[in-house]
């Protein structure tokens, strides 16, 4: 965890009303991992008194730049969007727990509800870096909200859903798991809660569905289970889903930013996530 | 002027009685064999002001500035992008007698300069608390404040029994003015009656330090404070959050999901200053205040209506090197003003001046370090 400032190289919108912006920060670009998220301090310091967090969304080592790629949403967010290359903002990172690669994993299949990409962008990255071969499924309310794919490393596979078939398949990004659902070792999402919900319910299904056996399923039944939420049982799970809630300090001290765990314990977004196995989540509570 | 020798423990800096009594008095530096004679004469330098503060019943603090419970964890989760050891004291979650979930989220919000919370009291229980994190603080320089919740005087009590005696743990901060749970503790805030019913029962049953949180959601805040003092507390922290609402415009409910919350940050200054200025006048013992301190500026300001410490909560989220800043802030500004110790500014805005202190200065020593 790091308190510094960094500089804005670039600000562009991708998309009506999302931004992309490039900031040097080597401590960052260096430690972060795919999943992983910044807090950022908005530059009005009077009125704004939380900070924002924002994914990482790609890390440059060699050059020392991170992104983040955020929706105009309120204040803060129009504050940081405002933002001119030169000027400095403060980011305290890298947070939270990171995607659980399993070091065997082949396929991996990556869900990214609107916005969500930004939670996933940067494990294809690692992926393609690794030689994984990777499916995009992303939905989208219409084409005019589709992430551009000129943003993506060329040998992601990359399907496009959207809600009033503008492009693409007409419907929930969901409706497309099935179909990948046999191929992928792992799959990965971030967005609407309801979408991963939906995904969740895909996922505790699949393995008796398709009759698979898990990635060294046999091996680790023998001795004792890894316990829930450690790195190990995200590993093993089929899905592992990036979550979202209001956040205070982003470090686990205010309790603010919690989920319902599986087992009636509230989960920390900031600490335990933003990353959780699907099982680790109750996902009927409704919190 | 000559230090006590009796009963101390090397690492504490006791207030000496002449400097605190009286302070129009020429203050003495508390240290004065780490003081060149040089600068005795004129020119003060920041590292040579004394910012200790005795909060009663041998809880001496190195320096007046706590950062406030529920904004700081159990001191451990900001780890090394802050400095604990640099802080007053670090009062932790509110804990209670048994777990609590808390409430259910979104729990937090911003709202126009400040924040919206309803954390619930999450919290592992008194028991949870002892066995995680006590065994930690007891290696700690810094002093850590339990602060306890509680729905009946059972539950307080409960709690502080368990407390009493445990390696680390320096002092108790009564929570009896949280505005986040259903029927809990804030019923015990705004009936003088109750207030001190809650104190007394708490004090008969601990040795330790012990702090009462206000709450400024209450008619007259001064009867509290003064049935609080009265029921046997050391000291007295104000202000809790005010109960607010903030709503969801788009989903036409309101946002929170326990729709009540607590108002923190820089809009309940002038609120907390006031509630100060108010406690100040009525109560002997050591004032706390808290509410929407950011800023070395904004502590000076509840020194001076009456506060012999503050407390940082909701600014440690924009920036948590805020407390040590202020810190440093205030020995600048003492030394830049002839203050041998911060103390000397405690009330000098009061209608009556400076606060004497009644009190006579804790003996006790520090019995919670390791």
């Amino acid at each position: 965890m790091h308190l510094l400032s960094a500089e804005l190289v670039e600000s562009r919108e991708i998309l009506p009303g999302q931004h992309l912006q490039t900031y040097l920060a080597p401590d960052l670009a260096l430690g972060a991992k795919a999943g992983q998220f910044v807090h950022m301090r908005t530059p009005d310091y009077s009125g704004l008194v939380l900070r924002r967090p924002f994914s990482v969304n790609t890390a440059d080592r060699e050059r020392g730049l991170i992104t983040i790629h955020f929706r105009i949403t309120g204040k803060g967010s129009e504050w940081i969007a405002r933002s001119r290359p030169g000027e400095r903002l403060e980011m305290l990172g890298p947070l939270g727990r990171p995607f659980e690669v399993d070091p065997r994993s082949r396929h991996m299949l990556l869900v990214a509800g609107g916005l969500g990409i930004a939670g996933l962008r940067m494990l294809a990255d690692e992926a393609v870096e690794k030689g994984r071969r990777v499916v995009l499924l992303f939905g989208a309310a219409r084409a005019a909200e589709v992430y551009p794919s000129a943003l993506l490393p060329d040998e992601v596979e990359y399907v496009v859903a959207s809600d009033d078939g503008s492009v693409g398949h007409h419907g929930f990004v969901t409706d497309l798991v099935a179909e990948y659902e046999a191929w992928a070792d792992q799959a990965f999402a971030c967005g609407p809660f309801a979408m991963l919900k939906a995904l969740a319910g895909q996922a505790a299904g699949r393995d008796a569905r398709l009759g698979v056996a898990r990635l060294g399923g046999k091996r680790r039944t023998r001795g004792r289970a890894p316990a829930l939420g450690s790195p190990l049982a995200r590993r093993r799970a089929f899905l592992q889903v990036s979550m979202e809630q209001h956040m205070g300090c982003a470090v686990g001290a205010c309790l603010g930013c919690v989920v319902m765990g599986a087992r009636g314990a509230p989960q920390r977004v900031c600490r335990e996530g933003p990353v959780f196995a699907s099982d680790e989540i109750d996902w009927e509570i409704g919190w | 002027m000559r230090r006590t020798p009796a009963k101390r423990r090397p690492t504490v800096r006791r207030i000496k009685p002449a400097i605190v009594s009286d302070p129009s008095r020429a203050p003495a530096p508390a240290r004065i064999e780490s003081v060149p004679s040089s600068r005795l004469a004129g020119f003060r330098s920041a590292a040579a002001v004394d910012l200790s503060v005795d909060l009663g019943r041998g809880l001496v603090l190195e320096n007046p500035v706590l950062v406030a419970s529920g904004t700081f964890g159990y001191g451990v989760e900001y780890g090394d992008v802050v400095d604990v050891q640099a802080l007053g004291a670090i009062c932790c979650k509110g804990t209670t007698l048994r777990p609590r979930i808390g409430n259910q989220p979104p729990r937090v919000t911003e709202t126009p300069a400040g924040m919206l919370n309803s954390i619930g009291l999450q919290n592992p229980g008194v028991d949870g608390v002892i066995e995680k994190y006590a065994p930690l603080w007891a290696t700690w320089r810094v002093p850590v404040i339990v602060n306890v919740a509680g729905e009946s005087i059972e539950d307080y009590v409960g709690v502080v029994r368990k407390l009493e005696g445990v390696p680390g743990i320096a002092g108790i901060e009564l929570n009896i003015s949280c505005p986040n749970v259903g029927k809990g503790g804030l019923q015990f805030a705004v009936d003088a009656e109750a207030a001190h019913a809650v104190t007394a029962a708490v004090r008969a049953e601990t040795a330790l330090p012990l702090m009462v949180k206000l709450s400024p959601n209450v008619a007259d805040v001064r009867a509290i404070a003064r049935a609080i003092e009265e029921g046997g507390a050391d000291s007295i922290s104000a202000i809790n959050t005010l109960s607010g609402i903030a709503v969801d415009l788009h989903a036409r409910r309101p946002l929170l999901g326990n729709v009540y919350g607590g108002v923190s940050g820089p809009a309940i200054k002038p609120i907390a200053l006031r509630v100060v200025y108010e406690v100040a006048q009525v109560v002997d013992i050591p004032v706390v205040g808290i509410g929407g301190i950011g800023s070395t500026e904004d502590a000076l300001e509840f020194f001076l209506v009456g506060a012999s410490a503050v407390q940082v909560g909701t600014a440690i989220f924009a920036d948590p090197t805020v407390p040590a800043r202020i810190v440093e802030g205030l020995a600048r500004y003492c030394a830049e003003h002839g203050h041998g110790a911060v103390s000397e500014l405690v009330g000098l805005a009061l209608p009556k001046g400076p606060r004497a202190r009644a009190v006579p200065p804790s003996v006790k020593g520090v019995e919670y370090r390791p």
